[in-house]
């Protein structure tokens, strides 16, 4: 039961940021590059959460930055699971000298730390929003790719697999009947965690500059830019960080959920 | 699973406190109680420039000249902290009639720190060093071509120049005076200053003590230990724990509340000589148009802009030359914000409905921000600012060498800069015949009222073609302990006078 609480938890906390990024889409309390508040005014009326260094209105921005966070999450998780998924089916797959070939890559990718090859991609292609998610998804891929090998071999390894194998059962037919219904529930609940690594990420390459360009609102820039306010209006870097708190353990705390209620080696346990 | 779960809660929490977190001692200094200042007690400098190496002409950057410039070495001349050229190891010096042949008698009684005499060889040997093929000096390009360099006797020196030059003797204050005999000076030093080098801790501090046998005034101060740091909350938190006396250069007006409102702390708001540049490339289209120029430089809300950045500390400014400069006019009503004409003018340029450009935005502060608001401003009169972030080498690279770029934004920190807009091969390639001819009729005057008069003209021909738009100049903020007092506060060209502070 106390599970399914942080279920529901994770599902609001993950509604609300989602919601507030679709709201962003038809409506912002100001446009964008609105500069028309004073600098650095407190919450009012007005401006309900006041206004940074150029006069643009914080919540509007709050909000662009949500959804670039959710943007670059999806973008990045369905990248990582693409790419992954696929590099660690073939893995599975494989013979051995293949497989330890692509083992040994995917660890080589896996030592690589994500901001590294995050300013590697980013050196490349150019700070953008595709940049950003390119990098974050290839990192991440790395690491689904290694997890879904390992499900793969297990789920390969069960006697009714190898049974339908010799009975000449074609190798499409296999992935689709028995290896991809045993191997999502786990998968889903990684990718769920995955996308609560890419929104910090994200962050940390806009704090450090590497991110989507000025004026896009990432709130890893917005926490950037307040760094030196944060004296005189903390709100500045306080709204940003409760925002991406709030996201990321919304995802881990759905992510936790989903494996109670998805994963079947853990049924029962409850 | 598990592990992984807290670690990823951990860094978000993080995240969102560690700001929080920067800069928020409330610590202050206590006042002196002492009034009587202490002619041996150390003076403890905070800097955000550390030196790469302890030679200027080697590339030492900005931190060197602040640390050495007329602490450890001397120069024939002295810049003063308001902008006066005085003579220091030079006493005297005539110049031939037709302005090409300087004669300099040296100032007797100077030794080096290593105990040999000053004589006129270790001139030549210096004004050589910065003008040698291999020399990094940021001064090298401004200095006329010089003939010959003579020593009749060891008291003399004898320049003599190709062309008139009235800004040589000005430029003599940045040559600073080596002992010939002294080699590589990359790690340590040999001049004539009130202070000697005690020890360098890369990447930590520089430590100079006062010279017991200098020729002049001795320091009024036992010496100053320059502290490096690269981060200014972390700079700000030292001063505020007494770890530091004084800071060289504030860059964050929004942390000056906790020192403004501190008995402990003086704010001191003095000259610099950084402009910000929208620079513009006039070579290509559209910015070959000056009607373009002009649009853009009145669709900008410059005040706006200034205020947004530092609050209430800086200055407007409508051209490149700053106030300390001798040939400042107020231009700020050149090109001044107006949307409506700056939509005219577009018109009239043929972009009734604007245009699109990249602006190359180097991606420290505060260009990022700037750009954004440029961004925000040129939207109101139809143009698209696509902004592209670049690192300083990228910028040094396509922008300055390459000349590849559309429009770009930089900070420009030398005084005296304005004569660049007469060379159409810098990297904004402003070509206008006439403004050349006037800067190099300038640099070749007769008298510096005759100078003082073209540079004039050059500069308000430069404002009203919009040759770049200049969009404020920097202020210069000392922040010092009340202890503290004799500091120089202007900082011209990051140069930072040790040897008049009195400590209490």
């Amino acid at each position: 039961m106390r599970r399914r609480v942080f279920l529901i938890a994770g599902i609001v906390l993950v509604a609300l940021v989602v919601g507030i990024a679709l709201v962003s889409l038809f409506w912002t309390p100001f446009p964008a590059a609105d500069t028309t508040g004073g600098r650095l005014e407190g919450p009012g009326a007005h401006h309900l959460l006041g206004t940074d260094k150029l006069g643009r209105d914080l919540l509007t921005r709050l909000m662009i930055g949500a959804r670039i966070a959710v943007a670059v999450g999806l973008g990045a998780v369905a990248l990582g699971a693409v790419v992954g998924g696929v590099a660690g089916l073939l893995a599975g797959f494989a013979n051995r000298w293949l497989d330890d070939t692509l083992a040994a890559l995917l660890d080589i990718l896996i030592a690589f730390p994500t901001l590294l090859l995050a300013m590697l991609v980013v050196a490349a292609r150019g700070a953008s929003l595709g940049s950003a998610i390119v990098a974050i998804g290839l990192a991440m891929s790395a690491i689904v790719a290694r997890l879904t090998r390992v499900l793969v071999k297990r789920v390969l390894a069960m006697d009714y697999v190898t049974l339908a194998r010799t009975s000449g059962v074609s190798w499409p037919r296999i992935v689709t009947a028995h290896v991809l219904p045993n191997i999502w529930p786990t998968m889903a609940v990684n990718l769920a965690l995955q996308f609560g690594l890419a929104v910090l990420a994200e962050a940390s390459l806009s704090y450090l500059g590497l991110g989507p360009p000025p004026p896009n609102a990432s709130w890893g820039r917005l926490l950037q830019e307040a760094q030196s306010t944060v004296l005189t209006a903390p709100i500045g870097a306080i709204a940003p960080g409760v925002l991406l708190v709030v996201l990321v353990v919304g995802v881990n705390l759905l992510a936790d959920g989903l494996r109670d209620v998805a994963d079947p080696t853990r049924r029962g346990h409850r | 699973m598990k592990k992984q779960r807290i670690a990823l809660l951990g860094a978000a929490v993080a995240t969102a406190v560690a700001l929080a977190a920067c800069g928020s001692n409330s610590g202050g200094a206590s006042p002196s109680s002492s009034a009587a200042a202490d002619a041996n007690a150390v003076v403890q400098v905070g800097s955000l420039y550390e030196p790469q190496n302890l030679d200027n002409t080697a590339g030492g950057g900005q931190g060197i000249t602040e640390a050495f410039n007329g602490n450890v070495y001397e120069g024939l001349f002295r810049l003063t902290d308001d902008g006066k050229v005085e003579p220091l190891l030079a006493t005297a010096n005539t110049v031939s009639a037709d302005g090409l042949t300087y004669t300099f008698t040296l100032r007797d009684g100077v030794k080096f720190h290593s105990g040999k005499a000053l004589t006129s060889a270790d001139v030549k040997y210096s004004i050589e060093k910065v003008l040698a093929p291999d020399s990094k000096s940021a001064r090298k390009s401004s200095f006329p071509e010089i003939k010959s360099i003579a020593t009749p006797d060891p008291k003399t020196v004898t320049v003599t120049l190709a062309t008139r030059s009235i800004s040589f003797i000005y430029n003599l204050s940045y040559v600073w005076i080596v002992n010939d005999q002294a080699g590589n000076l990359s790690a340590k030093e040999d001049g004539t200053g009130p202070y000697t080098l005690d020890g360098w801790k890369r990447g930590s501090s520089l430590t100079l003590k006062k010279n017991p046998s200098y020729w002049g005034t001795a320091a009024t101060n036992g010496g100053v230990v320059f502290h490096y740091f690269t981060d200014g909350s972390a700079l700000d938190n030292a001063l505020l724990t007494n770890a530091v006396d004084v800071v060289t250069s504030e860059q964050n007006p929004d942390a000056l509340a906790q020192f403004t409102d501190n008995p402990a702390y003086k704010v001191n708001d003095g000259h610099s000589t950084t402009k910000l540049l929208l620079a513009f490339n006039d070579r290509v289209a559209p910015f070959n148009d000056v009607k373009v120029r002009k649009a853009v430089s009145s669709a900008i809300d410059d005040k706006k802009l200034l205020q947004s950045i530092w609050g209430d500390h800086g200055e407007l400014i409508g051209s490149m030359v700053p106030p300390t400069d001798p040939w400042h006019t107020d231009l700020t009503g050149v090109n001044a914000y107006d949307v409506a004409g700056a939509k005219a003018l577009l018109a009239e340029a043929g972009h009734p409905n604007g245009f699109t450009f990249t602006l190359d935005t180097p991606n420290y502060d505060p260009h990022p921000t700037v750009a954004a608001f440029v961004k925000s401003e040129l939207a109101k009169v139809g143009i698209t600012v696509n902004i592209n972030v670049i690192t300083p080498d990228q910028w040094y690279t396509k922008v300055y060498q390459n000349k590849d770029f559309t429009a770009t934004l930089q900070e420009h920190v030398n005084d005296r800069d304005v004569v660049w807009y007469g060379d159409p091969n810098f990297y904004w390639g402003y070509d206008n015949p006439q403004v050349t001819a006037w800067i190099k009729q300038a640099e070749q005057a007769g008298s510096e009222a005759e100078q003082t008069e073209l540079l004039k003209k050059a500069d308000q021909q430069i404002a009203a073609d919009a040759a770049s738009d200049w969009l404020y100049l920097y202020p210069q903020i000392v922040v010092a302990s009340t202890k503290l007092s004799g500091y120089p506060v202007n900082g011209l060209n990051s140069q930072f006078y040790a040897y008049g502070i009195h400590k209490g």
